[in-house]
């Protein structure tokens, strides 16, 4: 299993020598910076955004210090790699997992993990008639949301934990490839303690990093699972319920967007902020890849817009230089931002 | 009125343990009371019960926000919901519910830096307090191994708060420091109930080993012998987690880490498993083992030494709570007392730091000289840790009323640290010299707390011939099952009750 290598590998071959290799390092960590977030759209990479926040930059360095050993990929330029044929290989005999969906899921899977952690616990303590035990989450919004969620279930107590059991192998047998192993020794029940993930990774003889993206891909897994089939699991599903993405606005987009929605002008912004126009800049084009409400009319022409796509498209390339060649009267600015507007429907 | 009932009633046992009857008469006669229990007697229910008689509220003052959130949460399971912790992990919200309708609550514990915010005095003094809780009380004392700033305001709150019935509670103390607390906390009359330190069930033994690598040799040898489940304590969480890896890859048992450095939920989970028998052995630090009630803890290990004779106490108090022989075990090499010095001089501000901070011309701008509160900034610039920052900011944003200039305060701040590294290394050279000692240990460490009880012990120390023989386990048991349950067996387990008969 060599799970993080190959998305390392794909990511490199997604982003064609066009990034340094950090900005792989920063899409597995999910940075909340104009920059990733318009990566992980343009080079159709969302699905790893934020799956690994656990990954140390000298992890990463390690890695791919092996990836150039082993010869799985070779050196374009400083910091930026590409796979060698071995590599291309390696992927093709290592797969990638195919449930991940870091930009919908990696905000919530942690709240869903304690939510179904807690869940359990609670189901199988009732189910030895246990009262008296120590939850094993302390995050009290999970307490008040299960409290509440207990009085919603239309399932009588006693038959709650039978319920979850068959819900929990409904589910897992919606994908033969996946090992329930990864998740499940992790629960906690009645006289029974759940491993933590170092724990059950060296009991699985596992990397710990790869131990980590099977988690997160069962979740994943289950997240999409409950969400797109709710009445086949009607408990399970509460787990699923409510949980809104925040949006992924960084800070300082997030006061632009409150000026932006106040009328002022992005130079007046600029002015008021005491930032750069280019970095205001950036923000939009971090607002429009995150709030559909937004529209860029007001900034590119709705002629212009047609003609950017139409020339990405057909230059078979998201690289702006190629772009901008083609339809000169346009800024880099209005380029990017057509592109994160569009950039997914243009490319699918 | 008969105690044993209500002990009956509200807690389910039937018996008191020592000392806890003595204490919760004397409060209830009336009489301020200074209490030294044991650790593992159950402090808690000394207030708790007495809540249950006494009208209004108890009021517990707790230093440690773990170990308060265990006996909150520990009460609810219990069965009492009008109990509430106000503390730095609640939220805006909550604190703002909690105040709001503070009468409802019986039991209110609060930290000491709440106490410092007027508005929360104010709320306060709006109740009808019975019983003012100072849990840890060793904490107000200079002479105390683990003095905090905060604590030595606790007269005056209590003052302010009209000096209600005061129950100070501490599992260690010596007389000096018992002392301190009586003065500090203004208490003029006060009944002092002392229960002996010792715990006649756990054997003393101090080994001298040639050096590290040896000593490690040794712990890897006792963990396979002794008796299990035990405890490793160590100073660093590196060597801890080193050992734990040890004991796990040479398969000698079921072992894991534990400290403050690991996440919350690895931590929970790691007690928890502890708890149910399915660990062997925790190698921790000082951060494991409150709240945490496990009966029949066999072993207390120590690889490095503990800063003080209190916190060796505490520590190796859970071992036997089942009254079952156990043993505490302290390793020492040539040299080991170096660690706990480089620790105690890492807890307070060095001078150089001092110095930088007071150069800092920011220091107090726009304010009077006094009034200033210290920005958060200046503990990174600075390199302050947590626990250096906390002292500083309590001496600066506070200082007392007769400090004329910075200059001055400055030489105050310098004085107090100077004192606390000399107190902090009289701790170590009376551990070093409990390490050294040519008597009996017990003796020792009863005579260090003043405790005249004698009881003669059998089997005692190893000064007293102790062998550690006895504490082996009979048969070496080792817990690797080899009959691996699948992950559906498990799932079966945990949420179907008849599931394995099926
Ligand atoms: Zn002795």
């Amino acid at each position: 299993m060599a799970q993080l290598e190959s998305i390392i590998l794909y990511c490199l071959k997604q982003l064609n020598k066009e990034r340094t290799v950090y900005s792989i390092y920063h899409l597995l960590n999910g940075k909340k910076s104009s920059q990733t977030i318009q990566d992980a759209h343009l080079f159709n990479l969302k699905k790893f955004f934020g799956i690994m926040d656990v990954l140390t930059r000298e992890t990463f360095n390690q890695r791919i210090e092996t990836l150039l050993n082993q010869k799985l990929i070779y050196k374009v330029k400083d910091q930026t790699f590409f796979p060698t044929p071995s590599g291309d290989l390696f992927l093709k005999n290592n797969p990638l997992l195919r449930e991940l969906n870091g930009w919908e899921f990696h905000q919530l899977s942690t709240l869903f993990w304690e939510r179904l952690s807690l869940l359990i616990q609670v189901a199988s303590n009732f189910e030895y008639h246990e009262t008296n035990y120590v939850p094993i989450q302390k995050n009290k919004d999970v307490h008040i949301w299960l409290k509440s969620t207990l009085k919603d279930m239309k399932v009588s107590k006693n038959k709650m934990a039978s319920q979850i059991y068959a819900e929990l192998l409904d589910c897992f047998s919606e994908n033969k490839g996946l090992d329930p192993s990864v998740l499940v020794y992790r629960l906690t029940g009645y006289q029974q303690i759940g491993l933590t993930g170092t724990q059950l990774a060296q009991k699985l003889s596992m990397s710990y990093y790869d131990y980590y993206l099977q988690f997160v891909h069962i979740i994943h897994f289950m997240m999409e699972t409950l969400r797109v089939n709710p009445d086949r699991f009607p408990v399970l599903s509460f787990l699923y319920n409510g949980l809104i993405k925040s949006n992924e606005l960084t800070q300082s987009s997030k006061k632009t967007w409150q000026l932006l929605t106040k009328g002022y002008s992005l130079e007046h912004i600029a002015q008021i902020r005491q930032l750069k126009l280019s970095t205001i800049e950036d923000h939009l084009v971090e607002i429009a890849l995150n709030i559909d409400r937004f529209s860029i009319h007001e900034y590119v022409d709705p002629n212009l817009q047609d003609e950017i796509l139409r020339s990405s498209k057909s230059a078979g390339s998201r690289q702006l230089k190629l772009i901008k060649a083609m339809v000169t009267r346009a800024s880099y600015f209005q380029i990017r931002l057509v592109l994160a507007k569009f950039g997914d429907k243009a490319w699918s | 009125m008969e105690l044993e009932l209500l002990l009956k009633k509200y807690f389910g046992f039937s018996f008191f343990k020592i000392g806890q009857k003595e204490v919760i008469s004397s409060l209830l006669n009336g009489e301020h009371t200074l209490a030294m229990l044991p650790t593992g007697t159950g402090k808690s229910l000394c207030y708790q019960l007495p809540g249950y008689i006494l009208e209004g509220q108890i009021l517990i003052i707790s230093p440690l926000l773990s170990l308060m959130q265990d006996q909150v949460e520990q009460m609810k399971r219990f069965g009492e919901k009008r109990v509430v912790a106000l503390n730095s992990f609640l939220s805006v919200e909550e604190k703002d519910y909690a105040l709001k309708f503070l009468t409802k609550y019986k039991f209110i514990f609060i930290s000491p830096e709440m106490l410092r915010i007027p508005y929360i005095i104010k709320r306060l003094q709006s109740l009808s307090i019975s019983l003012f809780v100072v849990d840890e009380a060793h904490c107000i004392s200079q002479w105390g191994y683990d003095f905090r700033p905060d604590y030595s305001k606790l007269g005056e709150i209590r003052n302010a708060l009209g000096n209600p019935l005061t129950l100070a509670l501490t599992a260690t103390a010596t007389a000096k420091v018992r002392q301190d607390i009586v003065q500090s906390l203004r208490l003029n009359k006060v009944k002092k109930i002392e229960s002996s330190i010792d715990r006649p069930n756990i054997g003393l033994y101090v080994e001298k080993v040639p050096d590290y690598r040896e000593k490690e040799e040794r712990v890897l040898e006792l963990a396979a012998k002794l008796k299990k489940p035990g405890i490793i304590y160590f100073s660093s969480k590196k060597a801890a987690e080193h050992m734990a890896e040890m004991l796990i890859n040479k398969q000698i048992c079921r072992a894991s880490a534990y400290h403050g450095g690991m996440e919350q939920d690895a931590r929970i989970l790691i007690q928890q498993q502890f708890i149910h028998d399915q660990l062997d052995i925790i190698c921790a630090t000082s951060a494991f083992g409150m709240g945490v009630n496990k009966e029949n803890i066999r072993f207390v290990i120590h690889y490095h030494m503990p800063m003080q004779i209190e916190s060796y106490l505490q520590e190796i108090g859970r071992a036997g709570r089942d009254g079952k022989p156990s043993i505490a075990i302290l390793l020492y090499s040539p040299g080991d007392e170096q660690l706990p010095i480089q620790l105690s001089e890492s807890e307070l501000p060095s001078n150089q730091q001092i110095d930088w901070l007071f150069n800092k011309t920011d220091l107090y701008i726009g304010r009077n000289f006094g009034e200033g509160q210290l920005a958060e900034t200046l503990k990174e610039l600075g390199g302050f840790s947590e626990v250096q920052w906390r002292i500083v900011e309590e001496l600066v944003n506070r200082p007392p009323q007769d400090v004329k200039s910075p200059q001055h305060l400055k030489e105050m701040i310098q004085d107090f640290v100077e004192h606390r590294l000399q107190a902090k290394k009289a701790n170590i050279f009376r551990m070093k010299q409990w390490i050294d000692a040519k008597t009996c240990r017990r003796k020792f460490m009863m005579e260090y707390f003043d405790d005249r009880s004698n009881t003669v012990v059998t089997p005692c120390c190893d000064q007293c011939g102790l062998v550690i023989e006895p504490y082996y386990q009979s048969v070496s048991r080792r817990h690797f099952s080899t009959s691996e349950s699948s992950w559906k067996d498990y799932l079966i387990k945990l949420l179907n009750n008849s599931g394995l008969s099926k």
